[in-house]
């Protein structure tokens, strides 16, 4: 049966046009209940009907679109199986949110939850046609109640359909056509055995709220006003960032008036419930209101929840006053007038304990509690719950449901318990979801992609055609002790001309893993592995990353070769690249490999190989930093762990040896010769490594601070930026390596483009001084490395087939896009996991420490912790700027950039001694917090002394331990 | 289909001895029989080459296809049109695949029969037939190539006057012993097997008449009243209304369909319903006709 | 991945709610047209395609004339009325001849050109709207009015498209599947020997995925084969019943 479709829709262009569609209306279509006789069975039938108190006779729930995206957090429960989901929610649902569609769809796919889906939409007795008179919406409900009428009367209530709405007037109208309906709140809260689902109902017509009628934000426009206001100019929309420092106060990078700038928004009422990430839509305020950013450090912790939030709110306000009236120089500032698309995510963090009001006490009463996101730039949210008291000094996950204009804070809902507030497990879960790394364990669907004979792979003569059989060459490859997944090895010979071959064998991972599969799938959602201190969340399956493609000493591999020929001054005459098999002699770590370069009389191939790898590899470094590479130094540490992998026992600096230079000097000849390789063959869509040169304005401050030290920095070219560190001496050879880290801090990102989307003369990768780089050497690892794998082997004609989606510019921009977003957010996971386990192994200690300033702002000053590799922010008066009645000793000098109190200066570079110690998470805590304080240079109110503090600290854990005695005593 | 010999098919609904085939369609794979027009062999099997009818005349089959340009036979008679005047010959559009030939020697010349063409003759060509000029004639021979060689050395072909053309496909025109028809009406209708139909005015031609040097090649027609002019219309529109319906043509189908129609309005005709219904009673007498 | 639109449900169902290996609705008529010696009109979905034939004829051109055979002429054109928006119409769009003449070189190889020495067949294709797949009903649509013609052939020219999306093989797009980057594939095969006489492809798709797909749209040329026939074989039964009796 045909039904045409018709439908009026207008073009971006604004011309009006009609669109047929052809609508197939089928008897092919059946209802997949297991225990219907009428339709033929089906594998994935819903089987099992349940009951509940409301519904005492068998049924199946049917959902509404409005139900499935609100309630998502309650359906994912595994309390819901055998669920009916129509056609018509999915299509409303993926029109209103791709990311709840594809969680729906995961639901669905899970066979134990058997949901199943009834295309409604195409079955030729439940498809209806959109009245005269009605909204698509109106459409869509009678749409989904004709459906569930008609399992109804198809299994003549054997078991039931209930359709489950929060939409009043739609179970008004079912109630008419005799279907049976009920609310969320009704149906899950008669559900037995699972009382925790009622709280993770998402508070949609929570009218509670309204109560407070005190504060109210201003009115959204709705969407056709923005897009007018868009339009004409009146507005302009941008991405809601908010500051790391103070979650009051937000910019907008965005085309304004013609022109690319950050508008700062500042103030509650002007963020007018803009949540980080939000596409917003703003207009600017008149020059005469503009405001000046504040250059404080705002922790919200500090605001206990005691007070009334009134008052807090008057508190801040009154703060932001002085900031303002201190104010000399505005920055051009907008306010939000609506919202565009909200960017919610599911958010971890703790409820606000002040919140919960232990007198009701007993579960089953629902209370409204605060939570605090670990993202400090998230406010916090309203949450109601029965469980609070349980929840209660847990890592929780919360989702926004909304906010509306006369709450001050947003209403969300408990989503799930992480754990314990400080469990290393549960915070490293945290350090994920919070950067985003997707690491559940590989699906079932990811592994059967792996090779069917498991660890007892091994290579076949019938791999070897197309490759070049190295398996006779000395390859050794040489990583850091405990390495599993080796991606590289070398080896280099002699010719009979005297010239030296060196070959670069990088693991073949494109050989196991095929384009569009789902382990590719898979490994391209996570774009990398990420190393947390304790963990590694790998982006191919184990049995891939860290055997059949790990290069290990004495198997055969396979593997994508670079040859070179080399004169001895390490100039290359000749390149070629490979395929191949390989067989490494010897997996050594950088210290075993330094031994045999240290010992001259070692003498065996790999050694020998391993030495003139290591002359050429001099030679090459000295090229390169000839044209201006940069060495530049981060302050990492390696942490030491206990056997099982448990707490920080110390912490170690890393220390670099030859080995170490010899190798990355390799990874570089190779990543720069496959660039130009791949860029040959693929001028419009290689995937390519770029790093710009940072604007000299980034390195001003820095360049003011180290004239003070007699030292000039010259940033013209990388060259002369390179000379000039290594002219930068002073007494303190820390001093150098301080500044490496500072010049660190001014360069850009190195990114992943694609060829065709940046003109050539930007490839330039500044930090390495080329004109051309890609990443080649750690397929295992990273995911470009696994397309420029690809490309390169259909560029050496290796790989004869391929899809379009490889060449693709538009495809690839996008996917260096993504990558580049992972890669960002697994240094951020890896950098929080290392502050985790910092604070784990400050734990219990106190400590008194050497450190040099690296930040002066007008409340304190930061400081790097050599030893450590930690930075702290050291408050310029001793009460953390909570009582400001105290005032500090010190006085700002914004034209020196320096703190000043008496004889006592504080500026950049300036070494002093500090005291280290952690303090512990509290109620609203969003982790326990490194606490910095100054031991000397002595400043009266703000110097410590370290035993002053650990006599305090002593006192304080008597007190608590004496507070719980009493406590107990109370209760008994 | 796997039927591989001629057996008719018995066609359900009215039993009609039709054996329908289409373009690659095996006709039959008995080797004895001879391939005609339409068919092709393959591997030792005949096989169509059309849509239509299987015709079996002894052992040659062919296909007749039901809706085709005009594919002449040596003797038809046709009508057609000068296109072009060229060396000792006219080129005549005649709803064929090629325009047919007509020698200046196939036609009669003006004083007497059996007259030798000369070159002032040839230099007077377009004085007997020029561009645009309409004529009947008869299929003579064909050339190499297929086109036909037509000739007008007859006393009733030659120049067409005081009517009009109609034209229909060539397959409705229904071979009969004679093709040029004086109907009751008075009209006279010339059945081109081409498809193309004369339809004018009678003037019967005195022997006396036809020897006159003008009287073969002159272009002036007789005055014709406007009674007459509307006979010749309706005529025309009532073989119009046949053609419409795909039926086939002949003098007889004429006279019943002209009968048929006579109470309507000669614009009328060609109105869905009423040509529709002019058809089917022109039919049913026929049809009756033959049972007699 | 999910921001694209799914081309076929996990459900199985397409957009328009068809199976991956169904065609869609199919309508023909042939004579259509008084004047000239062959037509046809066919609706492919959404697709509509007017075809005309004229010939064997005395050609237009001397030009073109070639002696042992016939010549064909094929004019592939496209309403500007028929996509959702107007398109203005370029006078001669190169990629409209293309088309045409890809038409063309199809049906030299079926039809009997040889037994029309001198003369010419000139083909005029004009799709009235469009909702994918226009050049596969152009040339069913030309199959059928040749056949309406009465020019011989050898066999018929079927026509019909496959794309290959989410590792299966779809059959017959629509425009909304075009226009989703499926890549797709136009197949015109000649059913009784099983030949494929035309092979369009204008997006990449991997070889390995090539196979399945031309399968699949063989089998979709069978299915129009059988479409086709049916029609013709109506056709011809009523014109003989008129025509002959």
């Amino acid at each position: 049966m045909l039904k045409n479709k018709a439908f009026v829709r207008k073009t971006k262009r604004g011309t009006v046009i009609k669109v047929v569609k052809e609508h197939y209306l089928r008897d092919d279509i059946y209802c997949e209940v297991a225990t219907c006789t009428k339709c033929p069975s089906s594998l994935n039938a819903v089987t099992t009907p349940s009951t509940t108190k409301l519904v005492p006779s068998p049924h199946h729930i049917v959902p509404d679109t409005n139900v499935l995206y609100h309630q998502i957090d309650v359906l994912e429960h595994a309390a819901f199986t055998d669920v009916i989901i129509l056609q018509t929610v999915l299509q409303e649902l993926k029109h209103r949110s791709n990311a709840v569609y594809a969680r729906a769809r995961t639901m669905i796919s899970d066979p134990k939850r058997r949901f199943i889906v009834f295309c409604n939409e195409h079955h030729r007795d439940t498809y209806v046609e959109r009245r005269a008179d009605e909204s698509p919406n109106d459409r869509n409900d009678r749409a989904i109640r004709t459906a569930v009428a008609w399992y109804n009367m198809h299994l003549d209530g054997k078991p039931q359909a209930v359709l489950i709405t929060d939409d009043a007037d739609n179970r008004r109208k079912a109630e008419v056509d005799k279907i049976p309906a009920y609310s969320t709140q009704q149906y899950v809260a008669s559900m037995q055995g699972h009382p925790d689902l009622v709280d993770m109902i998402a508070a949609v017509e929570d009218s509670n709220i309204a109560a407070e009628e005190r504060f109210a934000y201003p009115e959204h426009l709705s969407n056709s006003q923005i897009a007018a206001g868009i339009r004409s100019g009146a507005f302009f929309q941008g991405k809601l960032s908010i500051s790391q420092n103070n979650y009051l106060e937000g910019s907008v990078f965005a085309q304004v008036d013609k022109e690319e700038r950050t508008v700062m928004i500042i103030g509650r009422k002007d963020l007018n419930r803009g949540i980080h990430g939000d596409i917003v839509a703003l207009q600017m305020l008149p020059e005469s209101q503009w405001k000046r950013p504040v250059g404080v450090i705002l922790e919200e912790e500090q605001i206990e929840g005691q007070k009334d939030e009134d008052e807090e709110e008057k508190a801040e306000e009154s703060k932001m006053d002085v900031e303002n009236g201190a104010a000399n120089e505005t920055v051009p500032t907008a306010k939000i007038v609506g919202i565009i698309k909200r960017n919610w995510r599911p958010f971890c963090g703790t409820i606000e304990k002040a919140s919960v009001s232990s007198a009701a006490s007993g579960l089953t009463s629902q209370q409204s509690v605060f939570f605090w996101a670990m993202d400090k730039k998230i406010p916090k949210i309203r949450i109601r719950t029965r469980q609070a008291e349980n929840l209660v000094g847990r890592r929780i996950i919360v989702a926004i449901d909304g906010w509306v204009r006369n709450s001050l804070f947003p209403s969300g809902h408990f989503v799930r318990t992480l754990g314990e507030v400080g469990d290393r497990a549960t915070e490293t879960e945290v350090v994920l979801l919070e950067h985003d790394v997707p690491f559940a364990p590989f699906s079932s669907s990811v592994l059967s992609f792996l090779p069917a004979e498991g660890e007892d792979w091994i290579v076949q003569p019938e791999h070897l055609a197309g490759r070049i059989d190295f398996r006779h060459l000395d390859v050794c490859s040489i990583d850091p002790p405990g390495c599993t997944d080796i991606d590289d090895a070398l080896h280099c010979r002699q010719l009979p001309n005297g010239n030296l071959e060196v070959g670069v064998h990088i693991a073949d991972v494109s050989h196991f893993v095929k384009p569009e599969n789902a382990m590719d799938m898979e490994a391209r959602r996570r774009g990398t592995t990420v190393y947390l201190v304790n963990k590694r969340i790998d982006m191919l399956p184990s049995l891939l990353g860290t055997n059949l493609c790990s290069l290990r000493s004495n198997v055969d591999r396979l593997a994508f070769s670079c040859i070179w020929e080399m004169k001895p001054d390490a100039t290359v005459v000749n390149v070629k690249y490979t395929k191949s098999v390989i067989r490494s002699k010897a997996s050594l770590t950088y210290d075993e490999a330094q031994m045999r370069l240290d010992d001259s009389k070692l003498n065996d191939p790999v050694t020998q190989g391993i030495k003139a790898l290591n002359q050429l590899a001099k030679k090459l470094r000295a090229n390169r930093m000839e044209a201006g590479a940069l060495t530049l130094a981060s302050p990492e540490v390696r942490f030491k762990l206990e056997e099982d992998q448990q707490d920080p026992v110390d912490v170690e600096l890393k220390e670099l040896k030859d080995t170490n230079a010899l190798v990355e000097e390799f990874m570089l000849l190779a990543n720069i010769w496959v660039a130009k390789k791949v860029y040959e063959a693929f001028p419009e869509s290689s995937m390519l490594r770029r790093h710009p040169k940072p604007p000299a304005a980034n390195f001003e401050s820095l360049q003011k601070a180290v004239g003070e030290l007699g030292i000039t920095l010259d940033v013209t070219t990388s060259r002369a930026l390179a000379d000039s560190l290594n002219n930068a001496t002073t007494t303190d050879p820390y001093i150098n390596k301080l500044i490496r880290i500072l010049t660190t801090r001014c360069m850009m990102q190195a990114v992943y483009f694609c060829s065709g989307t940046v003109p050539e003369s930007d490839f330039w990768h500044y930090g390495l001084a080329t004109n051309i780089y890609t990443h080649f050497t750690s397929p295992i690892r990273r995911y470009s490395d696994l397309v420029v794998h690809r490309l390169l082997s259909v560029a050496i004609g290796y790989e004869k087939a391929y899809t379009s989606d490889l060449v693709s510019k538009e495809k690839l921009s996008e996917l260096s896009d993504v990558l580049n977003y992972r890669h960002r957010m697994a240094q951020q996971a890896s950098r929080s996991s290392v502050e985790l386990f910092t604070n784990m192994f400050f734990k219990e200690k106190l400590l008194q420490e050497d450190a040099y300033v690296i930040r002066v702002l007008k409340n304190g000053f930061s400081v790097l912790i050599p030893r450590y590799g930690i930075e702290g922010y050291v408050y310029a008066s001793l009460n953390d700027s909570k009582d400001s009645s105290e005032p500090s000793p010190f006085v700002y000098d914004g034209e020196k950039n320096r703190l000043i109190a008496g004889t006592v200066e504080i500026k950049l570079f300036a070494k002093c001694s500090v005291c280290v110690f952690v303090e512990e998470a509290g109620g609203a805590a969003r982790r326990s917090k490194l606490v910095v304080r100054l031991c000397e240079p002595w400043v009266p109110g703000v110097s410590v002394r370290l035993d002053d503090i650990r006599v305090a600290r002593e006192q304080d854990q008597l007190e608590e331990k004496s507070g719980k005695v009493v406590k107990k005593a109370k209760r008994v | 289909m796997d039927q591989d010999d001629i057996e008719m098919e018995i066609d359900g609904e009215d039993s009609l001895d039709i054996h329908v085939v289409t373009p690659g369609e095996v006709v039959t794979r008995d080797s004895a029989f001879m391939r005609g027009h339409g068919t092709y062999t393959e591997d030792e099997t005949l096989v169509a080459s059309l849509a239509g009818v299987v015709d079996r005349v002894n052992k040659l089959i062919s296909i007749k296809p039901l809706r085709t340009r005009y594919n002449g036979e040596i003797g038809d008679v046709v009508v057609g049109r000068i296109t072009e005047v060229a060396q000792k010959r006219w080129k005549v559009d005649m709803n064929a695949r090629q325009d047919g030939v007509l020698l200046l020697s196939s036609v009669n010349l003006p004083g007497g029969v059996q007259r030798r063409k000369n070159e002032s003759d040839e230099l007077q060509m377009r004085t007997f037939f020029a561009e645009g000029d309409m004529l009947s004639a008869e299929v003579q021979a064909f050339f190499q190539d297929g086109a036909a060689s037509l000739h007008t050395r007859s006393i009733k072909y030659g120049k067409l006057r005081n009517g009009s053309l109609v034209t229909v496909p060539s397959a409705l025109i229904k071979r009969t012993k004679s093709h040029f028809v004086t109907l009751p009406c008075g009209v006279d209708v010339i059945l081109g097997l081409n498809g193309y139909i004369w339809v004018a005015k009678h003037v019967p031609i005195s022997p006396e008449q036809a020897n006159q040097p003008d009287a073969l090649y002159h272009n002036d027609n007789e005055p014709i009243a406007d009674q007459e002019r509307e006979i010749i219309a309706r005529v025309s529109n009532t073989i119009l209304a046949l053609a419409k319906h795909n039926n086939f043509i002949n003098d007889t189908m004429i006279v019943y369909a002209y009968e048929a129609g006579s109470s309507h309005r000669v614009k009328d005709i060609l109105k869905p319903d009423i040509s529709q219904e002019i058809v089917q009673t022109a039919r049913a007498q026929f049809q009756e006709a033959q049972q007699h | 991945m999910a921001a694209r639109l799914e081309i076929v449900s996990p459900e199985g169902l397409r957009v328009d709610g068809r199976r991956p290996a169904e065609v869609r609705r199919v309508l023909t008529r042939t004579g259509v047209l008084s004047q000239a010696d062959g037509s046809a009109y066919i609706e492919q979905g959404n697709t509509k395609c007017l075809a005309a034939v004229y010939g064997p004829r005395e050609p237009v051109k001397r030009a073109g004339v070639l002696h042992d055979r016939a010549t064909i002429n094929v004019e592939y054109n496209v309403s500007s009325f028929s996509s959702g928006e107007r398109r203005a119409k370029l006078r001669r769009d190169r990629k409209l001849l293309e088309i045409g003449l890809m038409i063309k070189q199809t049906f030299e190889t079926v039809v009997a050109t040889t037994s029309f020495p001198r003369s010419e067949i000139d083909i005029y294709l004009q799709i009235l709207q469009t909702d994918g797949g226009a050049v596969h009903t152009a040339i069913n649509a030309a199959t059928l009015a040749l056949i309406d013609a009465g020019i011989p052939m050898t066999d018929y020219v079927c026509a019909c498209s496959a794309g290959f999306v989410n590792d299966q093989a779809i059959l017959d797009l629509n425009f909304l599947e075009e226009s989703a980057d499926v890549p797709t594939l136009t197949v015109a095969l000649l059913p009784k020997s099983g030949k494929i006489s035309m092979l369009g492809l204008e997006s990449r798709l991997h070889i390995d995925k090539l196979e399945p797909v031309i399968a699949l749209a063989s089998d979709g040329c069978m299915q129009m084969k059988d479409t086709l026939d049916e029609a013709i074989r109506i056709s011809t039964r009523n014109l003989a019943k008129t025509v002959l009796h």
